[in-house]
């Protein structure tokens, strides 16, 4: 086994999110569609809630999901079918997107959540995959297949309709405030301190009386209420429901922004979902294969900078306070 | 369903299901090398056996012999995976045991775009060799030639492997590293290159699977994806790090996938995760797995 020595962890931790940031991305988001599109802006939003639940399972707990598309996609399918078979409201649609990925979620999170870190990533995969092909034919009837759910109806909320850019970015950018304040509360709990703790040392936090795989769990599930609420609103977004919600590159895709952003930093997906979304959006206008450039980007990035851009700059910003005290 | 059938239509398809399993074989007892010796999940497996795959195609338009392709698939595949370890997931060791499997990810969302600029969109077939087209009568079944050698040759190629692990030096040393490479490595064995060679090797059945199924599903830049879940399914059934569950596990998942396709084929692509999820019910560890490694 090559990891059998002790491996020298990183800490890539970020122990008190300063208000002042927080606010100041905020402030900086409501500015946003003056320097991007604004359907690009809302894209961004949207990622960047998925990222924040998904940062908290992997940047917080250490857990490494590689079928979080299963959630996203299954959020997105569950609020499309509600608006367009049941003539779901709003807020039905988006709760239904929410409570079918959390129970997607305690399924696999009771099948496999006790499995060491690879035998995890690898379960969750295969899982993901199960429900895009039983997506794509089994129940086609219901799915439409590959053609994606479309005809869903326009939402609107205080007799605002939402198929406008403007509104709508607006309504997902106060969702993204609130999730952005509740995932700071999190952290700041005992639960939040708890899950930081499993990542640093989890043999440590057991041996200290902590039901690791239960606290696990919870992480897993709390992250695919994140995932689920993100599909709810890519549905509405979208106006349909592509099959490649439920496809694995939607599970790498958030693997490699939040990566690229800064596991296990607060502000980590909102910088990954934007730098990630903007170079794709950049290279695929002058060639369509995106994807050799995101990968190869992604691999520079896990081999410079693993701690990604936030962390990075945080690190720096760290060595240089210290070099100044002793100064 | 199935009753009513007359029973050689029913073991044709065991033994299509068999066919299909050895190459589930060679992908997972692969990945199962790596992982047992390097502790690395290689997210890019399947994107490797892509890789074989177009290294026949290419060979065998160069050549023209089919078997001149699938050994120089599996020694230019196996000297990039080399090349790949060497380069890349050497850095990575001693760090955060997620790196490399995040590092492998990477590499199975940009090669196959790079395979897409060189090679085009659609997917490159390559025939049957002649000395293998046809079908062999046995009794009343007529089984087609061509699986006939995936059977064997993969049979081959096991008892190879085993002999080869069991009886040579070399693999000897790779048996001891997989358990203990500390202790091999205070015993003045260069570990570092044994972990090139087990990567190379591991990359190398991977390609293999690939170079052989060519002829049965043309080339796609696209195949790689379903032949990692494939290899991670079979891995998950069997138990992480066996190579006795590979080969199980291999086998059990062709034979599941080939029968669900002949009664419910559009179960066909979920059966295989149905059978990871009752495993992982019933015996977590999966059917080889030792405890603690899971």
């Amino acid at each position: 086994m090559a990891n059998d020595s002790e491996p020298t962890v990183v800490r890539y931790s970020d122990p008190t999110p300063k208000p002042t940031v927080v606010f100041g991305a905020l402030v900086f988001l409501v500015f946003l569609p003056l320097i991007v599109s604004t359907p690009l802006a809302t894209e961004i939003l949207i990622w960047t809630i998925f990222g924040l639940g998904f940062n908290l399972l992997l940047g917080y707990t250490g857990v490494l999901s590689f079928g979080h598309a299963a959630y996203f996609g299954l959020g997105a399918y569950s609020a499309g079918l509600a608006f367009r078979y049941w003539n779901a409201g709003l807020w039905t649609g988006i709760g239904l997107g929410i409570l079918a990925p959390m129970l997607l979620a305690c399924f696999i999170g009771v099948l496999a959540i006790r499995r060491r870190g690879v035998y995890f990533a690898m379960i969750s995969l295969a899982f993901g995959q199960m429900l895009f092909f039983l997506a794509l034919s089994p129940l086609k009837e219901i799915t439409r297949g590959e053609d994606g759910l479309t005809h869903i109806p326009v939402m609107s909320i205080f007799s605002v309709s939402l198929n406008k850019p403007l509104p709508f970015y607006c309504f997902v950018l106060i969702i993204t405030a609130v999730m952005l304040f509740v995932t700071w509360r999190i952290l700041q709990s005992p639960f939040g301190k708890l899950l930081q703790a499993f990542r640093e040392n989890e043999e440590r936090a057991r041996a200290c009386g902590f039901n690791t795989t239960l606290v696990k769990f919870f992480s897993l599930v709390i992250s695919s209420f994140y995932a689920g609420l993100a599909g709810a609103l890519d549905t509405i977004f979208l106006g349909y429901v592509p099959l490649s919600t439920l496809f694995w590159l939607t599970s790498g895709t958030i693997v490699m922004m939040t990566i690229l952003g800064g596991r296990g930093t607060l502000l980590g997906p909102l910088v990954g979902a934007g730098v990630f979304l903007f170079l794709q959006n950049t290279i695929s206008l002058l060639t369509p294969r995106w994807e050799l450039f995101v990968g190869a980007i992604f691999v520079a990035i896990i081999l410079l900078f693993p701690a990604g851009i936030v962390g990075t700059i945080q690190e720096k910003f760290a060595t240089y306070r210290i070099a100044r005290q002793k100064t | 369903m199935l009753a009513d059938l007359p029973w050689n239509v029913i073991a044709l398809q065991l033994f299509f299901g068999l066919a299909l399993g050895c190459i589930y074989v060679l992908l997972a007892s692969g990945l199962s090398i790596i992982y047992g010796l390097l502790d690395v999940v290689n997210f890019a497996h399947g994107t490797f056996a892509m890789l074989g795959a177009y290294a026949v195609f290419a060979a065998v338009s160069l050549s023209g012999s089919f078997f001149v392709g699938i050994v120089s698939a599996i020694v230019i595949v196996g000297l990039i995976g080399a090349l790949t370890e060497f380069l890349l997931l050497k850095p990575l060791y001693g760090k955060d045991p997620l790196l490399p499997l995040l590092l492998t990810f990477g590499l199975s969302v940009a090669i196959p775009d790079a395979m897409k600029i060189v090679f085009g969109l659609i997917g490159k077939p390559v025939n049957f060799p002649n000395a293998l087209t046809g079908a062999t009568l046995l009794g009343p079944m007529i089984l087609p030639n061509y699986r006939l050698f995936i059977i064997f040759f993969t049979l081959f190629i096991m008892i190879s492997l085993w002999l080869f692990l069991k009886k040579s030096d070399l693999g000897m040393i790779i048996r001891a590293s997989t358990r203990d490479s500390l202790m091999v490595q205070v015993l003045g064995v260069n570990v570092s290159r044994i972990w090139t060679i087990g990567f190379a090797m591991g990359i190398g059945l991977a390609a293999l699977a690939g170079a052989i199924s060519v002829p049965m599903m043309s080339a796609t830049p696209d195949m790689g994806v379903d032949m990692t879940m494939v290899a991670f399914v079979v891995t998950v059934v069997g138990g992480l790090g066996s190579l006795g569950g590979a080969i199980v596990g291999g086998l059990f998942i062709g034979l599941v996938v080939a029968i669900t396709s002949f009664i419910a084929g559009e179960y066909a692509s979920v059966s295989m995760y149905v059978c990871m999820a009752v495993i992982l019910l019933v015996r977590p560890r999966g059917l080889f797995g030792e405890w603690g490694r899971e």
